[in-house]
């Protein structure tokens, strides 16, 4: 097997105002023919750079430092533009994070997959190139491809923009396709389709791939080989055996214990502490170090070399060196939290065991009274009028109750009504039909509204999924969060706004220092939590969260629901929560309720969803949860070897 | 079909309505302008007459019937084809307009269509060049020459090129008895032109530029190029294709700017076109000749803004209206 990538050394910098960004350091991996490499790692890890630097597809301010890119042993480094597009489409292609914006949205389907067929063969006759379209629509399982590529992009799901995207990609054949975490945007159910899809095509014309994901159980389901990035460096390498059954190093461990599969029936999730260092200035030594419990004092100091494991598996940490008293070669780390986990897990199961007990009690105490119920909506429809006869039936008849002190999860599809349900509640939008009781006042009836509006407002707290877009980027951190108090003319209970900002901070876990920051220079995930403690200032009793996590990275996602977690726990409040990331729903709510085309089709708690589910779509959805490999049955397998 | 004709329809009737709106609107504020209209029709004659005879004057042009009455008996006039005489010209008001009107529209059409081919060019060449030299020199230029007045850069003008030099006439559309002579009629374009083109080519020069700056870092354009296609091909076969709507829109709505700036220019280069025109109706009370310019001004404007919606709807078909394309609206909530 001849490799048909060879990078060599690679390090790539973009020159920024602030100084140089290392995004990429020293990086060597070869891909052979028909091989998949997953890249796995957190945001800002320099995946995407990695793969766009190989393909030229950087801005200016990009430059390659040091290294060599060899592709079927030749060496295109120093290729440029006009090089490059010859082997654009027919050498190695590439699909996209996000079909909604990858498409070009004035031009149809079939005109783009057609431009791509064209741009090598330009002698190919009109019928033939249709054909050819034709034929590649039906590859990548579009179906009607006479009709579809006269649609323009607006007119498809994600799922199927996303296929088209593929049939661009694969049109002139090439023999390395690059895949830029093609599923992230997807929906649960169709993120498995894809995948199959991806991993089908790749097997029948033999592709190279190199697939980049930060979710390690996607990563699982496709690749062959494994790499592992972190501030730009490979930090681990081998053979997805190897690296998902005996890992080696501590932030491939972190990875896959953030996971929240794998945290089923433990008390808290996984997550790695901190967050991946800004590489302007990388820090000195390792620079997992300071995230690494297993850090070690050369650690600071030194950057590893990579130790080799076997001849195909590699990890750059300390812990294999032979002075570190063979503490990595036997990797007893992952094996020893694994049986301290399942030791920890009875405990877990047995705590939440007891809080179901509590509840139950609860629920058959008040069962009669009914007072304990905070939320209930009733008959909930929303219409969307459009213009012309048609209309969006939204929300469909949707009943559900939410008690003191629940915590609530509504999954669905996207566009399934999910969002819809949530501003309906919070009186966004005006139903259509049925009624939200709130604390025994129907917040749609406008009288009753206005009677306790100071009290409905103040609440009720909803946090957004798009924290980028949903704080003022001109407004310090203090004044975002203190906002809630000022227009309620609540006194601060600590004195000032700001010391009730600084208090809220801390509580959501984030530094008194980013007081006077604006939310620009904020990560995803603390911007989030800027998010949760604005919401929390009033004491809300109840949140509604609609996606919170669907914009973060796995180890920030677990950070963030364990804080929700943590928080409902302390303050006591009604939650609910919406998600597509069944995982997370199940390791986080208390009951579930499953939304399908504008229809609530079943409720019930957990347990029931999770492991009986009774209707149809339920089991489908339940059925494309992707379990990764070291939390399935097979540990025992594993164990046994 | 059908549909195709209800929104035709409803775009006429749209229009209709618009443009008598105008023209009630204009004929009334016109006359709450202060001023004498008999001074126009005649003259300085008008301070000899009586307080008896002013009376009559008025009584023969319809002056002194209630306004909308007077409104009522223009509007049965218009729809016979009257429009009235110009008091001051003593002539037909269509007859005085379609004197003037061919040197308007050599005046503002040439200008138009050189500002947007210009801006288009200038805008493309910069996208290409973005932060080369090139690039940085055509955007300076643009920001220093945007920031001078018309008025002002006419006037520095004509004393360049018609006082000093003498190269050029300072003045009119065409020399006396030569009015026919093509090449005479260019050599009096040249200085207005220039001045309506500059003011208004980088506005739009930008806009194109900073457009298409957009589209490039669009994602689908490293898609696009990722298809191996050529740069020209993403700039001019993705990119501009993008902008191009939201240009033609915007080159139709601007109808009324380029018209503005052109009855400025006149004024100060007295190019006998509509603008000087409509500049003394207004200032001498010369009812019926304002209101048909101003008729006319409008109904360009709505026309124009009609089409660069239709425009618009024909390039890009996200905002075709019989399209399912508002079901997405819907999805994004």
């Amino acid at each position: 097997m001849s490799a048909i990538l060879e990078v060599q050394n690679l390090s790539v910098s973009f020159d920024t105002p602030r100084g140089e960004i290392q995004a990429v350091r020293d990086v060597s991996l070869a891909v052979a023919e028909g091989e998949v490499l997953a890249v796995v790692g957190e945001t800002g890890c320099g995946k995407s750079v990695l793969c766009k630097s190989i393909l030229k597809l950087l801005p200016d301010i990009a430059r390659i430092k040091e290294g060599h890119i060899l592709l079927d042993g030749v060496d295109i480094t120093g290729y440029r533009e006009r090089d490059m597009r010859l082997l654009r489409g027919k050498f190695c292609s590439m699909v996209f994070q996000n079909p909604m914006t990858a498409l070009n949205p004035s031009l149809s389907v079939g005109a783009q997959i057609a431009e791509a067929v064209k741009v090598h063969r330009p002698r190919m006759s009109r019928q033939d190139v249709e054909h050819r379209v034709v034929e590649l629509m039906d590859l990548v399982g579009i179906d009607h491809p006479t009709e579809r590529q006269k649609q323009y992009p607006h007119h498809l799901s994600g799922g199927m923009r996303q296929r088209s995207v593929m049939a661009i990609a694969l049109a002139a054949e090439p023999r390395l396709l690059f895949a830029d975490e093609p599923t992230t945007a997807l929906d649960v159910t169709i993120q498995a389709q894809i995948l199959d899809l991806l991993k089908e095509i790749q097997a029948r014309l033999h592709t190279a791939m190199v697939f980049i994901t930060h979710d390690l159980g996607v990563a699982a389901r496709v690749a062959d080989r494994v790499a592992v990035m972190y501030a730009g460096r490979i930090v681990e390498i081998g053979t997805a055996e190897e690296v998902f059954h005996d890992p080696r190093h501590p932030y491939t461990w972190g990875l896959m214990r953030a996971v929240p599969a794998f945290a089923r029936g433990r008390d808290s999730l996984y997550a790695i502490p901190g967050m991946p260092p800004v590489l302007i200035d990388p820090p000195k030594g390792d620079a997992f170090a300071c995230r690494n419990e297993y850090a070690l004092a050369i650690d600071y100091e030194e950057q590893p070399p990579m130790f080799p494991v076997t001849k195909t598996h590699f990890a750059a940490t300390w812990l294999l060196d032979e002075r570190a008293g063979g503490l990595g070669v036997r990797a007893p780390a992952f094996g020893s939290f694994r049986e301290k986990n399942d030791g920890m897990c009875g405990e877990a199961q047995r705590s939440k065991v007891q809080r179901n007990k509590a509840q139950d009690a609860k629920q058959s105490l008040s069962a009669d009274t009914a007072s304990d119920i905070l939320l209930d909506v009733q008959h909930l429809s929303h219409v969307f009028p459009l213009p012309g006869q048609e209309n969006l039936q939204a929300a469909d008849d949707v009943s559900f109750q939410i008690r003191n002190g629940e915590i609530f999860g509504l999954i669905g599809e996207s566009g399934s009504g999910k969002s819809t349900v949530a501003r309906c509640i919070m009186n966004v939008y005006k139903p259509t039909d049925g009624q939200i009781i709130y604390q025994g006042i129907d917040v749609c009836d406008a009288k009753a509204f206005r009677a306790n509006k100071k009290m409905l407002q103040s609440t009720r707290q909803i946090i957004f999924q798009d924290s980028d877009a949903s704080l003022n980027q001109r407004k310090k951190v203090c004044d975002i969060i203190a906002e809630p108090m000022k227009l309620h003319h609540v006194k601060p209970p600590r004195g000032t706004y700001r010391a009730e900002a600084a208090f809220q901070m801390r509580a959501v876990g984030l530094d008194a220092g980013y007081l006077d920051q604006y939310p620009a220079a904020l990560s995803g995930g603390q911007r989030q939590r800027v998010a949760i403690a604005r919401a929390l200032t009033m004491e809300p009793a109840l949140l509604v969260a609609d996606e919170p996590i669907a914009s973060l990275d796995v180890s920030m996602q677990a950070q963030i629901v364990n804080l929700f977690q943590h928080l409902q726990k302390e303050h006591g409040f009604s939650f609910l929560f919406i998600a597509h990331d069944l995982a997370m729903v199940e390791f986080l709510c208390d009951r579930v309720g499953v939304m399908h085309g504008g229809r609530l089709v079943e409720t019930g708690t957990v347990e029931e969803i999770f492991h009986h589910p009774v209707h149809p779509y339920t089991r489908r959805l339940m059925e494309a949860i992707p379990v990764p490999v070291w939390c399935s049955d097979d540990t025992e397998r594993r164990q046994n070897r | 079909m059908r549909r195709y004709m209800q929104t035709l329809g409803k775009k006429v009737f749209l229009f209709v309505t618009s443009v008598l709106l105008l023209s009630v609107l204009v004929f009334y504020i016109s006359r709450l302008a202060p001023g004498e209209p008999l001074v126009s029709y005649y003259g300085d004659r008008v301070e000899k007459m009586s307080p008896e005879e002013q009376e009559w004057a008025r009584a023969r042009l319809g002056l002194d019937a209630p306004i909308y009455v007077q409104y009522i008996r223009w509007l049965q006039n218009a729809f016979q084809g009257d429009f009235g005489i110009s008091y001051k010209y003593k002539m037909d008001v269509t007859e005085v307009i379609g004197g003037r009107i061919v040197n308007t529209l050599l005046l503002g059409g040439t200008g138009f269509v050189l500002i947007f081919a210009f801006a288009l060019l200038l805008g493309v060449v910069c996208a290409w060049q973005e932060d080369k030299l090139l690039d940085r020199v055509i955007c300076k230029i643009g920001t220093v020459t945007g920031c001078i007045p018309e008025f002002w850069l006419s006037l520095v003008l004509i004393l360049i090129f018609s006082v000093g030099l003498r190269w050029l006439p300072s003045s009119g559309a065409y020399s006396i008895g030569k009015e026919a002579d093509l090449a005479d009629r260019l050599r009096h374009l040249i200085l207005p032109l220039f001045v309506v083109v500059i003011s208004h080519l980088w506005y739009y020069a930008y806009m194109i530029r900073n457009k298409l700056l957009e589209e490039v870092r669009a994602e689908y354009v490293l898609l696009a190029r990722m298809k191996g296609l050529r740069k020209s091909r993403v700039m001019f076969g993705h990119c501009l294709r993008n902008v191009l709507p939201s240009y033609f829109s915007i080159m139709a709505i601007s109808v009324p700017h380029v018209l503005g700036g052109t009855y400025i220019v006149e004024t100060v280069f007295s190019y006998p076109g509509l603008g000087t025109l409509t500049y003394e109706s207004a200032r001498y009370q010369d009812y019926n000749l304002l209101m048909i310019l101003s008729l006319l001004t409008g109904i360009t404007v709505i026309f124009c803004n009609m089409a660069a919606q239709a425009v618009s709807e024909r390039i890009d078909p996200r905002i075709r209206m019989e399209d399912q394309n508002r079901y997405e609206e819907v999805e994004r909530l």
